[in-house]
């Protein structure tokens, strides 16, 4: 089919690159903005920015919450097709329950795992979910959403489409194609260590936005091939689900031999029993790992068959204080507080994986290296956009001449997914600041109105995009790209002011306390908007400069 | 392109191999690998975990050698015929095993 090798590498990385690059656009931004979604949560809902807490009590504090938790109604509505029979009131069998929390953290979440009565297949469980604020217990309401870590972060993974999963294939997919597309890129170009050091911005746009794409995929290549596989790695249980389908017979039988070999009950006895005080489970926890000389705060707790003999606690430690996914979980018989088993030090095989998870994942407590994380995320972000842009540069004016819309096309497609995407973001914060704290009776939760404004803003530039992309048809810039830009500008100063009007905590307030998730948030959306605006004006000096004539005979062999 | 000599059906041929000879090839090895790596002796999870590491890397390359090789006959025969005998042997393990 191909010449040759390097044209056939050449192909797949510009047409694979091209399709999965708009995928990948969402999910290097909204990645590199998940880097802090914990504090993007503290911009959105203002009453929870405090500082962050450690795990409460969880005798005095917990307990009393986790009794009262039953699912909502969207968990009730899921549910329903997977039962034979109607759901009951009340949800009685609880199988676990546990409450998760991070350094960055000043709110709980915690979950409660109901067994469900008649249910179609075994081990089906119902999830009641609730945010505390950890120093009194009381409930966030439930109509809230956290925008960072409730809606960026899912987005960044699965797109939110939650529909046989189809959102996390996509990304998967997108995923191996950054790899091929890393590969293949440095196939094309030979002279790699050349390219490292090119950047000629004075030159035509298609010299110039090749020149970036080639320095941000190779400045950031260990990055940006890291993120992805491990990103993989992460979710491999849901692309390849051997071990649940084919492989289940192994994977049954081990899990038998591990819970003899653990101690930990793989099955609920059947008989009652009264739940030990958790606080001193969680006091011997932590006396452990100090004498580990290990950080000792506690980041998962959770509790499997509670109310039951077989029942067990387990307290993992929050890994701050290195990259690998660690929780170093200890475990408690529920009953008694003895204890059942210290996890052994992890082997070989799994600390290749938790480093390649916690690499990823990111719950250590280091400020620069997130910083460094969000660069890589962004420059990723940078990479794909420019190679939109080369693509539809290299081709605009041919395809005028041949009167074919495809330039025009990817390039409506490119102004939706990289400026219509911040417009998206931006526009979603503003109707934060903007809904009101209820939402009137016989309207949707807040946090869904949140979403569809999210999508409804994003659709708005997509129409956008289509609409004002027209000159590109005729070989010249698309206005859309200023124009969206300019709202960037816009919305990027709008979300800081309507966070001050709403909230009080104007920049020179947060900045002069050093509370840096909102001020951080300000400053980024404020940085933002100026960039968006300096690139409006460039764009407005060359939309009236004349267009270059030779521009289109160039770099015939790239792409 | 001017590097296109060939139809539509070749190059959707092509992407078909590199997906789902690809995901079936990888498949087979990620299978196999976690039982025979069970099987001598390593902890399951483990094993599992490694398969997984080396299956994402067997992928990529599977998916570029799809469109790098000269026969198409010959990588779909690597691919699904590979990736077949691989989940085929997994399950022989596993009856071993079980």
């Amino acid at each position: 089919m191909f010449q040759n090798f390097r044209l056939s590498m050449a192909w797949l990385h510009t047409w694979f690159g091209l399709f999965l690059g708009f995928v990948l656009m969402v999910v290097f931004f909204f990645g590199a903005l998940s880097v802090f979604d914990r504090e993007i949560d503290r911009w959105a809902i203002p009453a929870t920015r405090f500082e962050p807490q450690p795990m409460p009590s969880f005798d005095k504090l917990l307990r009393p919450v986790f009794d009262d938790m039953q699912p909502l109604d969207d968990a009730r509505a899921a549910m329903r097709g997977q039962v034979d029979g109607p759901l009951p009131e009340r949800f009685e069998t609880v199988t676990r329950l546990g409450a998760y929390t991070t350094h960055r953290d000043p709110v709980l979440g915690l979950f409660v795992g109901y067994e469900v009565p008649n249910a179609k297949e075994k081990d089906t469980a119902i999830f009641a979910l609730r945010t505390v604020d950890p120093r009194d217990g009381t409930a966030l309401p439930d109509d809230r959403l956290k925008i960072g870590s409730g809606f960026f972060y899912p987005l960044h993974y699965s797109l939110t489409f939650e529909w046989k999963n189809l959102g996390y294939w996509i990304v998967g997919f997108a995923a191996l194609m950054m790899l091929v597309a890393l590969v293949t890129g440095v196939i094309m170009h030979r002279k790699i260590f050349r390219e490292l050091f090119t950047f000629r911005p004075k030159k035509s746009t298609q010299r110039s936005m090749l020149d970036m794409h080639n320095l941000t995929g190779v400045v950031a290549l260990p990055f940006h091939f890291f993120f992805a596989f491990t990103g993989l790695v992460i979710f491999a249980g849901i692309y390849f689900p051997v071990t649940h389908t084919q492989l289940e017979a192994l994977h049954d039988k081990h899990e038998r031999v591990e819970a003899l070999e653990t101690g930990l009950p793989h099955e609920r006895a059947g008989v009652a029993a009264p739940l030990a005080s958790v606080d001193a489970m969680v006091a011997e926890a932590q006396r452990r790992w100090a004498a580990k000389g290990m950080a000792g705060d506690v980041g998962f707790l959770g509790v499997q068959f509670p109310g039951d003999a077989n029942g067990y606690v387990s307290i993992y430690r929050a890994g701050t204080d290195r990259i690998a996914l660690t929780g170093e979980g200890i475990h408690f018989k529920a009953s008694t507080g003895a204890l059942l088993r210290e996890d052994p030090p992890p082997t070989v095989v799994a600390r290749i994986n938790e480093f390649l998870t916690g690499l990823h994942l990111q719950h250590f407590r280091h400020w620069l290296l997130r910083w460094l994380y969000v660069l890589g995320g962004l420059s990723g972000c940078a990479c794909i956009a420019t190679g939109f842009l080369f693509f539809v540069e290299k081709r605009k004016r041919q395809h005028a001449k041949q009167g074919s819309a495809g330039a025009r096309v990817v390039d409506a497609l490119a102004v939706t997914t990289v400026t219509g995407m911040v417009v998206a973001a931006l526009g979603m914060l503003v109707a934060n600041r903007l809904l009101p704290d209820a939402m009137p009776a016989g309207w949707p939760w807040r946090g869904d109105m949140e979403k569809y404004c999210f999508w409804a803003v994003w659709a708005l530039a997509a129409a956008h995009a289509v609409w004002r992309t027209a000159p590109v048809a005729e070989g010249r810039l698309a206005p859309a790209w200023r124009e969206q830009c300019l709202a960037i500008a816009v919305l990027g100063v709008l979300a800081p002011v309507l966070n001050w009007v709403t909230t009080g905590d104007h920049l020179l307030r947060t900045v002069a306390e050093g509370y840096w998730p909102v001020a951080g948030a300000d400053l980024f959306m404020l940085a933002g908007a100026a960039i968006a605006l300096l690139a409006a004006r460039r764009l407005q000096r060359r939309a009236v400069a004349p267009v270059p004539v030779k521009a289109a005979a160039m770099e015939a062999n790239h792409a | 392109m001017a590097a296109l000599t060939s139809s539509r059906f070749h190059i959707a041929s092509r992407t078909a191999a590199a997906m789902l000879g690809g995901y079936a090839f990888t498949w087979g090895v990620i299978a196999f690998a976690t039982a025979a790596l069970f099987a001598a002796g390593m902890e399951f999870h483990d094993a599992e975990h490694l398969s997984y590491i080396l299956g994402f890397l067997v992928f990529l390359v599977a998916f570029l050698m799809a469109f790098a090789a000269s026969s198409l006959v010959k990588a779909w025969l690597v691919l699904a015929g590979g990736g077949t005998a691989l989940t085929l042997g997994a399950t022989l393990l596993q009856t071993q095993l079980v």
